[in-house]
């Protein structure tokens, strides 16, 4: 009996899916369907993932959409809330420019009564020197405020001075009308005079 | 068995496929040729936009970056006549339901139209009609809060112009399209205007722009602000008064210039009547340019100082220098030369001529100058040339050559006949006294400044036109003007040393001189150190016919003008100088 003959010579039937030795060699046709077999099942694995991975990006892309979309009209209504405001902005510097303009200072001036004084004094601080007169300014020598007489289209806005309520300062009112200069002072910042040089403002 | 089953779902599995992407071809062939035009239509709402950027014009600003010339967003208010009807509008939180014809009632009294041409517009078949054009931020807010739903606005850039008429002359105006039409808009529109750009953005049905598809195919550059060296608050004082001027003289015009003396700045150039450029239609054409630049005429006695100060120059002439003065002087050809009043023969010097302001007296001192010399002098002095400060329209007035003089003319153009100046040209030939002899040339605008670069205007070089000493000495004669002269003393200013000359000019009318005259004052001051000139003209007045209707205007605007700067008053005294002789 030779080696041969001690091996079957029907091959038994496999369990699908297992593994077992090798007790010789394979016959072609079994190997292929089982390469076969092997390389589908790895091909519908790679399928699956790729058919996988477009739903999820569709899914991913539909939610970016949703979210772009949402921004795109967040950003129209900001652009719109933008717009306006800068109208507001400039329907109230329109109104700050006609409130500083000349025209309405001058008008305002005038209503008040007001008077220029022209003549001007001087103090030279090098020598404390005293420049030019002190006269008051008086109505008589033609200083009062002339009515504006410019022509200003721009002019939306004009002051009220005689409204005393709008135009009213917030100023600290004193106990007695009579008194003294130096009480009526104590509510103030006092400036403190350096040894040289003009004195720093108080304000900050 | 198995190998079976594997085999039945390939097969499967592929017909599955092949299924599918039938599916996908017919659907594809649907899409394609069978709906192909309505999916064509339907991209139609979400299309590709290509569109202009407007460039934002420039400003302009004062010295002190006070804003006088800006863009703002005005709008035209159209509607819709197809859809006109009745609507509910929201007044005070109630909703009240108004007829088209109220509704049309409401809006002409916001529009400040008349109620009848908004109804006229209403009617028709169009989709388009315009109710007014530019209206302000604030009238469109208020229409628009009306709700009015075949109400619809059109946004476009406009001037708006802060100061009104203050420096209007100046800076011109704008026509309804955004053109530069007139004064600086037009002379510095390549500062102001920039350059439009262009993008493209896909647009959806909603006309909701596609913040992702912007594509800026040529960059938008707004323009440049320019910086004028005008003090605006100068400038309106300096208007005022001289629309009091004109109310007061009944005059055509009048202007006043204030030129700082050591650079040349303008720092105003005030004209009535002047133009509000927010509405250049409200005054007459005449009134809508700059008459200090462009405007030329027969400058009269102000231009008596340029033939003293040449004669003095070249050695002909010093202050002190005596003549008889008649008040009418025959020439050798047999015309006379007159004096403006009737006098007996004064005795006087140089200075005393000027303070009387004797034609006489001066054609005699001055005419020892060839005429060759003394047109040079003139030249120098800027006669019949621009004044280099690159205003649109600028005259150069006229200074014929001297070689096409008659007799005559050689003898008058001492006194400021026979020659033309604009007043900018009159200032700057007192600057030149004032500032030792040496002419700057006038400079009205600072710089064109983009980003907060300011690049600066060239200025033509300085002439030296007469010697330190001569403008010093023509500075003392001129002080004795207004410290003695008739009419010179009438601008004398309480506490300044100030030096002038009256200037009283025939006007030409055809082929002779009119009844009305251009009166002048032209003052320096103060003196020691001159800081400021003041020219002031009125043009044909009618209610004063000399220098008398000039000098009080010279002394309101002098007076703002050493406030404004801080001037100290003088601490000397004038030069003694004899006026006359025995």
């Amino acid at each position: 009996m030779s080696i041969s003959r001690a091996i079957p010579l029907v091959r038994p039937i496999a369990p699908r899916r297992h593994l077992r030795p090798v007790e010789s060699l394979p016959r072609p046709k079994a190997v292929r369907q089982a390469r076969v077999s092997v390389i589908t099942q790895s091909r519908i694995s790679v399928a699956k993932r790729i058919v996988y991975g477009l739903i999820a990006i569709w899914i991913l892309n539909l939610i970016v959409s949703a979210f772009c979309n949402t921004a795109i009209y967040s950003i129209s209504s900001l652009k719109d809330q933008t717009k306006e405001l800068a109208t507001k902005t400039q329907i109230l510097q329109q109104q700050v420019d006609s409130l500083r303009s000349p025209q309405n200072l001058a008008n305002s001036a005038k209503s008040l009564g007001m008077v220029v004084n022209a003549n001007s004094v001087f103090l030279k601080i090098s020598t404390g020197k005293v420049l030019g007169a002190a006269i008051p300014a008086s109505a008589s020598d033609s200083g009062v405020v002339s009515a504006n007489l410019i022509a200003n289209a721009a002019l939306i806005s004009k002051s009220n001075p005689t409204n005393t309520s709008s135009t009213k300062m917030n100023i600290p009112v004193t106990e007695k009308t009579n008194q003294s200069v130096k009480k009526s002072n104590s509510g103030y910042t006092e400036v403190v005079l350096p040894s040289s040089g003009i004195p720093a403002s108080p304000t900050h | 068995m198995y190998n079976d089953l594997n085999a039945r779902r390939q097969k499967v599995f592929s017909a599955i496929v092949i299924f599918a992407l039938l599916l996908f071809g017919v659907r594809l062939f649907f899409f394609q040729v069978v709906d192909a035009a309505e999916i064509n239509k339907e991209s139609e709402s979400s299309m590709l936009v290509n569109r202009s950027v407007k460039a934002v014009r420039g400003e302009i600003l004062d010295s002190a970056g006070n804003v006088l010339a800006s863009t703002v967003i005005t709008w035209d208010v159209n509607i819709d006549p197809v859809n006109v009807g009745p609507v509910v509008l929201d007044i005070d939180g109630q909703k009240i339901s108004f007829t088209k014809e109220q509704a049309a009632e409401k809006l002409a009294g916001i529009l400040r139209i008349s109620t009848e041409s908004i109804l006229e517009k209403m009617t028709g078949e169009g989709r388009y009609a315009n109710l007014k054009k530019s209206v302000s931020a604030s009238t469109y807010n208020t229409i628009r809060e009306l709700d009015i739903p075949w109400v619809y606005f059109d946004a476009r850039q406009s001037r708006h112009y802060s100061y009104g008429a203050v420096a209007g002359n100046l800076i011109g105006f704008v026509g309804s399209d955004g053109s530069a039409l007139a004064g600086l808009e037009r002379t510095m529109n390549s500062c102001l205007a920039g350059s439009d750009g262009r993008e493209s953005y896909v647009q959806g049905a909603d006309l909701i722009k596609i913040p992702s598809s912007i594509q800026t195919l040529v960059p938008v550059k707004d323009g440049g602000d320019v910086v004028l060296t005008i003090n605006a608050d100068l400038q309106y004082a300096a208007q005022q008064e001289m629309a009091a001027t004109v109310r007061r003289l009944k005059a055509d015009w009048a202007s006043a210039i204030v030129i700082e003396v050591k650079t040349g700045r303008i720092l105003a150039a005030a004209e009535a009547p002047s133009v509000d450029p927010n509405r250049p239609g409200a005054v007459a054409e005449r009134n809508r340019h700059s008459r200090i630049f462009q405007t030329a005429f027969e400058p009269g006695s102000i231009l008596k100082p340029i033939a003293a100060a040449t004669a003095v120059d070249v050695g002909k002439a010093t202050p002190t220098t005596q003549v008889v003065a008649p008040d009418r002087l025959k020439m050798p050809w047999g015309q006379y030369i007159n004096d403006s009043e009737n006098h007996p023969p004064f005795k006087l010097t140089l200075t005393g001529v000027l303070k009387n302001s004797s034609n006489t007296g001066l054609v005699q001192i001055a005419g020892k100058v060839d005429s060759a010399t003394r047109y040079d002098y003139m030249r120098k002095f800027g006669m019949g040339e621009k004044t280099g400060v690159n205003f649109e329209g600028e005259s150069s007035g006229i200074l014929t050559d001297y070689k096409g003089w008659d007799r005559m003319t050689d003898k008058v153009v001492m006194f400021g006949q026979g020659v033309s100046l604009t007043p900018i040209q009159t200032a700057m030939i007192y600057q030149a006294i004032a500032n030792k002899g040496v002419r700057l040339s006038p400079v009205l605008v600072e710089g064109c400044q983009e980003k907060n670069n300011l690049v600066k205007t060239a200025v033509p070089a300085p002439v030296r036109v007469i010697s330190e000493d001569t403008a010093v000495q023509t500075m003392d004669m001129l002080e004795k003007v207004v410290e003695l002269g008739p009419i010179g003393k009438t601008a004398r200013i309480y506490g300044y040393r100030v030096g002038g000359k009256t200037g009283t000019a025939q006007i030409a009318e055809g082929s002779g001189y009119g009844r009305l005259h251009a009166v002048s004052f032209v003052g320096i001051a103060p003196v020691e150190d001159p800081q400021f000139v003041v020219a002031v003209t009125a043009y044909k007045s009618r209610t004063v016919s000399n220098s008398l209707g000039a000098t009080p205007g010279f002394v309101k605007v002098m007076k703002q003008v050493l406030r404004t700067y801080k001037v100290p008053p003088s601490t000397t005294k004038s030069k003694k100088l004899p006026t006359e002789w025995k």
